[in-house]
């Protein structure tokens, strides 16, 4: 691949560029189906209670109805629950309901009016139950126990330093550790400190909302979903409702965003069993409201103890993160795992002990939210990182430069090592920032480093290039797209190998009868994984193409290369030019042929390393901020924001580049404003979309600037990494950082309001009176 | 209350119908005219995804009644770019990569084409004031100000 690239590294128009502008491109929420029904359901409004009565007779006879779902209509065969590694998430309530959300029961209808009637006619009697509304209420003594059965689990498999444990105490579902080194060098230390972080929960808010078309029987399954893994949701299905996976058809079109949301099963096992006893296809889409109440970010509290010298050098930290994981477990423990293994961040430690806690709570279920565990460790890390440099009277930019692992050293034992260079990173932002600029009055700049590991865990993706007769190429993989242009760029990485224009390469939709196997989209992993599975599959059968070009010409298939569909023999002027239609056809007839060949990747697995298999690509975020602090109202300014990934090499510039902006301004949210007000019984304070903030185009700050770096060490199709995570990771720190640098006060809770801040401000000033 | 009749244009073709006093605009379009390009984001007129313009003027048709349009005239994203070839915004919005699920990009343009027949050279704060009726939740924006202020300069020196 020594000539110069012609499509990768081009902003070309995204392949779904004009259906999307058209309002033509297919979402679940367009699918419609003859007979359709549609679904609703009651959800509770009880934080935490039995229910000592529910009686749906006057619903099952209520204009339009179809079907009722209880937990008594569920077969006993089938399985009634559902999750990642605990199966502990009921399709309905069995006995009790655990937040307020909590899905009682369920109505399919001729109509989504029809359902909500019918569901004002359910009679449900509770018996209150203590409700914990915080991870802190959660590990209480006092505090009741969620789930008194211990649900059906799968522990992970982990490496060296790593381990894992279900259940450890009451109300903790799963807890990661990691250890590495001797804990003795915490004596040798000259200064150790200990901050405790808080970081609040953000709702996903994607606009299209959780979705599904189900047309079930008792022996077939086909569902219309928006989900980001439709081959782990087949399997989730055949488990539950007992038929084999063949029978099972996932069909995934456009995703209206998810942001780690549309994992696993959400609003699916639900439509299935609605539509197995209607015997009909039933839509159930949720409201935005409903939202909010089936996934969120986890909440969380970050304790760190990190022992340093006095110039600056890293020595140990030891930490202890409690993950609000909400009334059900979802993603948690991985999640948890994730936030433990990365709160070090990319530095040298002769020591690491972590713990995470993933804790149950009465509040909606948390779970795979864009940076993934990594956004709450980066945002503790990178705080303490700063309080500890101007403790020490060092530069917050010269103490993370002492301690930063180098390009190529791993940051634990039988890690992969660093993949970019972060001083390389920092300095960018800090020029742009104007990090070495003099300060004004009430202003300050504030630095940080995001850091996650990419790529998943053993993620094994296939892929399948057809080459048809006249060399037009289709594609057939399955990358979800949610907007991050993943297939759009896998087309551009085909194109490229098969040297054909954009247009004569599609990728159609991902069918689980046809489209070949995927773990699923997230952990950044599209370009990394299923891209190195495209690439071979797209260098395959060019190679099958040139093969069967060579075996008619008997030339050497060294002489040979393909240009837009014709097979050039030699190079220059004397080049022979023969088009590949016409060549096929002579061959195997008029109908002519497809070249088919599949390509396959799966990260090594290596007991060695903690997480079972060395990291695939380390995801990078460098951040900076200036802030101007009014310190009579305590309103923080955001003048400027940088931010900047480092894509390996960027197969669409354009695209990575909006993958940049809107995780960076996902994390400026976080930092201001976003966050779900939970009340201490449970209630969420602020479901409604009007009372949820997120970002408008006017909270932008006045400079907002984003630079994509190129480094080339990424291990996905020429030099790619992922990057759609890499600029939430460190705004928030940044921030607080900056605001740290301007006044003089830390705020560790998120987001950073103006009473924060004139708390902070207060107790600086009760403080200095004392002093 | 009963059903109602009402006359309107959609696209640019009359349409009489009969519809529900409690049909909204957005359920309408989606479900009798099987226009599918508006989306429902939030059903509370908060997000803009199922933004339609009614005689010429950007209105969230999740909130509005479809009685209501009776008279007036109704732009959908279905109605743009109809002679096969891309609206100027709409051709703004590809070349500046301003979309990424999609679920936004009809409001959008649509917003863009409200703004654009308003003041054709809209400055930044009025561009930001605009779309912040809307939100999406992927780009940051950046690149949807650039479509628009890329779509006002084709829109004022035609190709």
């Amino acid at each position: 691949m020594s000539a110069p690239l012609k499509i990768v590294g081009a902003n070309l128009p995204r392949k779904d560029a004009v259906e999307k502008v058209s309002g033509r491109a297919l979402y679940a929420v367009d699918i419609d189906r003859p007979g359709m029904l549609h679904a609703k359901v009651l959800r509770s409004s009880r934080a935490h209670a039995l229910i000592t009565r529910l009686d749906v007779s006057k619903a099952l006879m209520a204009p339009g109805v179809r079907a009722v779902l209880t937990h008594a209509d569920i077969p006993k065969h089938f399985m009634p629950v559902y999750g990642y590694f605990i199966k502990d998430q009921p399709i309905v309530a069995v006995d009790r309901v655990r937040y307020v959300g909590d899905i009682i029961c369920a109505v399919a209808a001729d109509t989504e009016a029809e359902a909500a009637a019918a569901l004002a006619l359910v009679e449900v009697d509770y018996a209150e139950l203590p409700v914990v509304a915080s991870v802190e209420a959660a590990l209480a003594d006092t505090a009741p126990e969620l789930f008194p059965t211990a649900p059906l689990a799968i522990q992970p498999a982990y490496g060296r330093g790593a381990s894992g444990a279900m259940r450890p105490r009451k109300n903790v579902c799963y807890q990661f550790n990691y250890t590495t080194g001797d804990h003795a060098v915490f004596a040798s230390a000259d200064h150790v400190f200990e901050d405790t972080f808080r970081f609040s929960r953000m709702h996903h808010f994607h606009l299209e909302p959780f979705v599904t078309v189900a047309d079930a029987r008792a022996d077939r399954i086909e569902v219309w979903a928006s989900n980001q893994n439709p081959f782990p949701l087949r399997k989730e299905l055949a488990r539950i409702f007992k038929v084999s996976e063949s029978s099972v058809t996932v069909h995934v079109h456009h995703l209206g965003a998810g942001f780690g949301s549309k994992n696993n099963c959400k609003t699916e096992p639900v439509a299935v069993m609605l539509s197995i006893l209607a015997r009909r296809p039933v839509r159930f889409c949720l409201t935005m409201e409903e939202c909010a109440l089936t996934n969120t970010q986890h909440a969380a509290v970050l304790k760190l103890k990190t022992a340093v010298m006095k110039d600056g050098t890293f020595v140990a930290r030891q930490s202890e993160i409690w993950l609000d994981s909400g009334a059900y477990s979802d993603a948690s423990p991985l999640v948890a795992e994730k936030a433990g293994y990365r709160i070090p961040g990319p530095y040298r430690w002769k020591h690491i002990d972590t713990k995470c806690l993933a804790v149950m709570t009465n509040t909606a279920p948390a779970g795979p939210f864009r940076g993934f565990g990594g956004t709450q460790a980066s945002w503790a890390s990178e705080s303490q990182i700063d309080m500890i440099a101007r403790r020490l009277g060092l530069d917050p930019y010269d103490i993370r430069i002492k301690n930063v692992v180098s390009l190529g050293e791993a940051f634990v034992p039988g890690e992969s090592g660093m993949d970019s260079d972060l001083k390389v990173g920092l300095d960018i932002v800090c020029e742009h920032i104007g990090y070495r600029e003099p300060r004004q009055l009430k202003r300050g700049k504030g630095i940080a480093i995001g850091f996650k590991d990419g790529g998943g865990i053993k993620k094994a993706a296939q892929a399948r290039v057809r080459v048809l007769t006249n060399g037009d190429a289709i594609l057939n993989f399955s990358g979800v797209e949610m907007g991050q242009g993943l297939r759009s760029a896998m087309v551009q990485v085909v194109a490229e190998i098969l040297n054909l224009p954009l247009g004569r390469v599609t990728a159609p939709a991902i069918n689980t009868d046809h489209s070949p196997f995927c773990e699923g989209t997230n952990a950044s992993s599209g370009i990394a994984v299923s891209g190195r599975a495209v690439a071979e599959a797209a260098a395959k059968a060019k190679r099958l193409v040139l093969d069967f070009a060579a075996s008619q010409l008997k030339c050497d298939v060294g002489e040979l290369d393909l240009d837009n569909g014709v097979v050039v023999q030699g190079t220059g002027p004397n080049a022979q030019r023969r088009p590949l239609g016409p060549m096929v056809m002579g061959f195997y007839g008029g109908p002519g042929f497809e070249f088919t060949a599949d390509g396959f990747y799966m990260p090594a697995v290596d007991h060695n390393a903690p997480l079972e298999s060395p990291c695939v690509f380390w995801e990078m975020g460098w951040g900076a901020a200036e802030v101007e602090v009014d310190t009579e109202t305590g309103q923080v300014k955001v003048l400027k924001l940088v931010a900047s990934g480092d894509s390996g090499r960027s197969i669409n510039p354009l695209v990575v580049k909006g993958q940049e902006d809107g995780a960076a301004i996902m994390g400026y949210g976080q930092a201001m404003f976003e966050r779900m007000i939970y009340t201490d019984a449970g209630e969420l304070l602020n479901i409604d979309p009007l009372m949820y903030r997120v970002p408008l185009a006017e909270d932008v700050p006045p400079e907002f600037v984003t630079i994509t770096q190129e480094q080339g060490h990424g291990p996905g199709p020429f030099g790619a990494k992922g990057g759609g995570e890499a600029t939430i990771l460190p705004i928030a720190s940044a921030i607080a950082n900056a605001v740290e640098d301007a006044i003089g006060v830390r705020i560790t809770e998120l987001p950073i309001t103006p009473e924060r801040v004139l708390a902070a401000l207060d107790a600086k000033r009760a403080a200095q009176g004392q002093s | 209350m009963t059903d109602t009749t009402i006359e309107y244009d959609l696209n640019g073709r009359i349409r009489t119908e009969t519809v529900a006093p409690h049909s909204m605009l957005v359920d309408h379009l989606r479900d009798q005219c099987d226009l599918k390009g508006a989306k429902i984001g939030c059903s509370r007129g908060v997000c803009g995804a199922c933004t339609v313009l009614i005689d010429g003027k950007p209105v969230a048709s999740c909130s509005i009644f479809t009685f209501q349009i009776d008279g007036t005239a109704v732009l959908t994203i279905e109605g743009l770019g109809v002679d096969g070839k891309p609206d100027p915004v709409q051709q703004a919005f590809i070349d500046s990569a301003a979309f990424q699920c999609g679920y936004c990009t009809a409001g959008m343009i649509l917003l863009t084409k409200a703004l654009l027949a308003h003041n054709p050279a809209p400055d930044r704060p009025e561009i930001i004031d605009w779309l912040s009726s809307n939100v999406c939740r992927c780009t940051g924006y950046a690149q949807i100000i650039a479509a628009v202020e890329d779509a006002a300069q084709r829109l004022r020196t035609p190709a």
